[in-house]
């Protein structure tokens, strides 16, 4: 072996493990655990302020919409155990009572969840049109109304 | 072809293979649930919605889990605010209608949900065949870890949670859950009770 | 009718594929014209058939065919007919028939462009593709039949995903994702094939594989681009990029084709890295089926995920034939496959690409450790957890640093060796271009330092690889007295791989100014307004003017019209909306944007109270987004370049090693000879 090639090896070599470093590092702050309202309950102390995504349902007559401010508050429910969840600027439209959900933030001290982001579970299914819940139905004085 | 290189290539291949082979037997949106297996926590609960006959129960009876040991029981969570609740309606109606007379039981509870409510989207739906209990405070639900609506729980003839449909339930489904059941109380003689 | 004509095809094809697979391996061993020509023959046949099965779901689709069980799934009366068409590709059956006819045109060009070739290697090669559309044929017929009959015939079905028939790209990017994903399984059947028919020690077969994977990779570039380009118009989130794990899937065999790129160029010039190019070249189509299996078989969480069948289990049961078999075949043959050259110097382009394929390596491992982590965590420690964006972004910020500036170096750099002097000529000017670029984002008010590491080797690279441009123009003026144009055009198409290279890079880096500028000097804000409020971001300011409804054809439509205001004045306005589909529960919000070469004013209509008198918008300004998709393009052009046939010299040589060739213009061009580089 030519000191040439050991030193490209050596480099490589020096330059992978220092890339699993990085990665290894990378993964244990990076990595989100997911739970439940019940399991981050659960977590006591140790649920506080760490980044976690949450999944449940948002449970029906709990969303609270304030338009001025642009703050939604809801609470989240698995059945068992209930979380306040607080996030600012999610569309209230794209939300329906009872719907699965899965929010990405942490749970403050002050025993509120702050999402940071908010996705809609099963977004894709969808089904033939059901009675009621059409737009031209919900949303009846902008629609028929004016049509510009 | 160095076949003693070639062996060592192909064992390379299978921890990736287990990894991938073992994560198909999980499903990443599945939410665990405490329950299968275990004996159903007990309810008595009072019926808003009648049903139809020959399905048909007495408002304002109480249904207590506990007096139908011996037969299957099918329980399905619902809400009028729920949308998906609406595609299992038609299906669970009459999947229940063709197992009238036969030890199994379907009932219907309202999660989170005003009777009155309750009892006119059944009406706009036309009609439901079987009868639904209403769940004051969502006790039941609770106890049974409710995720979200709809859920359907299968106990067997002994009272235990032998299935969970999570989200709107297929007639294929009901049907062989159902099925499996039935004959399984058969099969071990489980003391059985002719439906009403 | 459809339905029968549909699957008919599709049984067939299952058999004559059977049949080609069976003389394919007969004439690998006897290498006789006749069981040669019957593989032929098979692929030809195949694709004929495919063609039958697809045109059938086409026009089952435009005709509301609703005993066919796809169009059942995704058609609709209301769907207008452009997106009644391409929602041939909108749902799993559907996209797998696609991507099966795709597999099958490959198979007719690979196969008709090579047929005179002598040796085992194309009728080995056919049979691998063969193989690969076999198991695309039994999921066809099997778990992912779409030609179902459905009984009763439903009068009327729900329509495409509302999110698949919001916008135009989606008639762009599936097919070019499918030309560029697919397209994949020909370089790596031309390995199989060399491993089989023993030429894998010759450079031959990484000639013609370069040029293949050349076209997949344009196509996957092109792909990839307008992916992040229909995520921005669509999700309103005003972003491109979120590592899901469907974007990763596109991304990684990216990676690894971008390498082999590279490296194969170092086994045509230098004789060096025979072993790494074959298995970059199975990794990358290993890779495009992970990264299928990955996102259809619901085994990772995923926004964009479909929904699961037992179509799992055939992808994973495939997977493991693929790892197998090749794994099986590369280490068989690796005592072939050591290196004839070796590395003169340190400073010399060879080290270059050498380091620059480590780093795209070690990028798509980085990515491919993100996206199985969770699988690994649930198998492991038995918790559920998602790894999260921030992980990626931190850990590839250092990997595209480090690319970017290779990219730069790679092409100022000789073959062989450098002298010291020639390492100060070449390397210290292009210094200047990154002092340039440096004082400008500092100027527009950039302060990340990564962006500002990125923009300024950005700059670094753009002079570099612009001077070689400029550098050989000035040859060409000055020894045969050529304009300035003229010498640019004959430079390019004189070796048009090395043009094209250049031109790829300069895309590249456009792209990574405008990430690096758009995600790091973004602003948003977000209000509810009045008719007549206004908002202001970034100096631009936006006045509602109104909130309207309206039905269309397939949709109902909540919208509303502000105005910009410069001065007082009105100048121009701009139309978020909400798209409420009948058969979707919740509205597809539909972002607006006015682009610019600066920077795009992205508006979504978050929110509106029922009498519409608010609404809520969220207004973000992301300076040169623009330039993504510019620079997208002129990669995309750059590969187009590289692959063109090179006229003059090329076509003569053509001619002496196959006379009588009748393939020409493009198809001839794709397997010349190309010596330069």
């Amino acid at each position: 072996m030519t000191p040439k090639r050991k030193w490209a090896i050596a480099g490589t070599a020096a330059i992978i493990a220092v890339f699993g470093w990085m990665l290894y590092g990378g993964l244990d702050k990076n990595v989100v655990f997911f739970l439940t309202p019940k399991e981050l309950l659960a977590k006591g102390t140790k649920g506080y302020d760490v980044p976690v995504r949450l999944g449940g349902q948002v449970r029906p007559g709990s969303v609270k919409w304030n338009d001025q401010t642009l703050e939604l508050r809801f609470a989240l429910t698995d059945g068992s155990s209930e979380v306040a969840v607080h996030s600012k600027g999610t569309p209230p439209q794209m939300f329906r009572d009872g719907m699965g959900v899965v929010l990405e933030g942490r749970y403050g001290r002050d025993s509120v969840f702050d999402a940071t982001s908010l996705m809609v579970k099963h977004s894709n299914e969808y089904r033939a049109p059901k009675a009621g819940e059409k737009p031209q139905e919900m949303y009846r004085t902008l629609i028929k109304g004016s049509g510009s | 072809m160095n076949w003693r290189r070639a062996s060592l290539g192909v064992a390379a291949a299978f921890p990736v293979i287990a990894l991938l082979a073992w994560g198909m037997t999980r499903d990443p949106k599945d939410i665990p649930s405490p329950l299968p297996g275990k004996s159903a926590p007990s309810f008595a609960l009072s019926v808003f919605a009648p049903g139809q006959q020959p399905l048909a129960r007495t408002v304002g009876d109480t249904v207590r889990l506990a007096d139908l040991r011996g037969q299957v029981v099918v329980l399905n969570f619902w809400a009028s605010w729920c949308l998906s609740c609406r595609d299992e309606h038609v299906t669970l109606s009459a999947v229940a209608r063709q197992y009238a007379g036969k030890p199994i039981q379907f009932l219907g509870v309202l999660y989170n949900d005003e009777p009155v409510s309750g009892t006119a989207w059944i009406k706009e739906m036309g009609g439901q065949s079987y009868a639904s209990l209403n769940d004051p405070g969502a006790r039941t639900a609770i106890d049974y870890g409710l995720y979200g609506v709809p859920e359907t729980f299968f106990l067997d003839a002994h009272g235990r949670v032998a299935y969970k449909q999570t989200g709107p339930a297929s007639a294929q489904v009901l049907a062989r859950v159902a099925d499996s059941l039935l004959a399984a109380a058969e099969k071990d003689g489980a003391p059985t009770k002719r439906n009403q | 009718m459809n339905g029968l004509i549909g699957h008919g095809a599709l049984l067939i094809s299952v058999a004559v594929i059977v049949l080609g697979i069976g003389a394919g391996v007969m004439a690998g061993r006897l290498r006789t014209q006749d069981w040669i020509n019957a593989v032929y023959s098979a692929v030809y046949t195949n694709f004929v058939l495919v063609t039958i099965a697809t045109g059938a779901m086409v026009v089952a689709l435009v005709t509301h065919d609703f005993s066919v069980s796809y169009v059942a799934q995704v058609g609709s009366r209301a769907t207008p007919l452009f997106y009644t068409i391409i929602s041939l590709w909108s749902a799993l059956e559907g996209s797998i028939l696609f991507w099966g006819w795709v597999l099958s045109l490959y198979a007719v060009v690979v196969v008709w462009a090579n047929r005179r070739r002598a040796g085992a290697l194309v009728p080995w090669s056919a049979t691998a593709l063969l193989g690969v559309s076999l198991f695309f044929a039994i999921l066809l017929i099997g778990p992912a039949n779409p030609f179902h009959l459905v009984y009763p015939v439903p009068t009327d079905g729900p329509g495409p995903n509302p999110l698949l028939q919001n916008h135009i790209l989606m008639a762009v990017h599936p097919p070019l994702l499918y030309l560029g994903y697919v397209g994949m399984t020909v370089p790596f059947a031309f390995a199989v094939g060399a491993m089989l028919s023993g030429e894998i020690g010759s450079n031959d077969w990484i000639k013609l594989t370069h040029r293949w994977t050349l076209l997949s990779w344009g196509f996957l570039s092109a792909a990839i681009i307008a992916g992040m380009w229909w995520s921005y118009e669509v999700l309103g989130w005003g972003g491109y990029w979120a590592w899901d794990p469907v974007e990763n899937a596109s991304f990684m065999p990216w990676l690894t084709a971008t390498a082999f790129l590279h490296s194969a160029i170092m086994q045509e010039r230098r004789g060096m890295l025979r072993l790494w190019n074959v298995n970059l070249v199975v990794g990358t189509f290993v890779l495009t089926i992970l990264g299928t299996f990955l996102t259809r078989s619901g085994i990772i969480s995923s926004v964009h995920a479909f929904t699961t069948g037992t179509i799992g289990y055939f992808f994973l049961a495939f997977i493991a034939l693929v790892l197998v078999a090749s794994l099986g075949l590369v280490a068989g043959n690796s005592d072939r496959l050591g290196s004839v050259g070796h590395l003169d110097s340190a400073a010399s382009r060879e080290t270059v690409f050498l380091l620059n394929n480590l780093f795209l390596t070690v990028f798509m491992f980085t990515v491919l450790v993100g996206t199985l982590f969770p699988l690994v965590a649930e198998a492991i420690r038995g918790v559920k957890v998602s790894v999260g964006e921030p992980f990626f972004n931190r850990m590839s910020l250092p990997v595209v640093i480090v690319l970017v500036f290779l990219m730069g170096v790679g092409p100022a750099l000789p073959w062989g060796r450098a002298s010291r002097d020639e390492l100060r000529r070449k390397l210290v000017p292009p210094a200047a271009g990154a002092a340039l670029l440096l004082a400008i984002a500092l100027a527009a008010g950039m302060r990340n330092a990564y962006a500002l590491a990125v923009v300024a080797l950005a700059g670094y690279s753009i002079v570099a690889n612009a001077r070689e441009i400029v550098i050989g123009m000035q040859a060409r003026h000055e020894a045969r007295g050529e304009a300035w144009g003229v010498a640019l055009l004959r430079l390019a198409s004189g070796n048009r791989r090395r043009f094209g290279g250049y031109l790829a890079h300069i895309g590249v880096f456009a792209v990574a100014i405008g990430i690096a500028a758009s995600s790091s000097m973004r602003s948003d804000r977000e209000a509810t307004l009045k008719p007549g409020e206004s908002i202001t971001v970034a100096g631009r300011t936006l006045r509602l003017k109104s909130v309207w409804g309206r039905e269309e054809t397939q949709r109902s439509v909540v919208g509303a019209t502000l105005e910009f205001v410069e001065n007082g004045r009105v100048a121009g306005i701009i139309e978020p909306r909400m798209n409420f589909y009948p058969a979707s529960q919740q509205p597809v919000p539909t972002p607006a944007v006015r682009s610019s070469l600066l920077g795009d004013v992205y508006v979504n209509l978050q929110a509106f109270r029922p009498d519409g008198s608010n609404v809520t918008v969220k207004v973000i300004y992301e300076p040169l987004v623009p330039w993504i998709w510019a620079g997208g393009l002129i990669v995309v052009l750059g590969a187009i370049t590289s692959i063109l046939p090179q006229r003059v010299r090329v076509t003569r040589e053509a001619d002496a090693r196959q006379p009588a060739t009748g393939a020409r213009g493009a198809l001839a061009g794709l397997h010349a000879n190309v010596e330069a580089t």
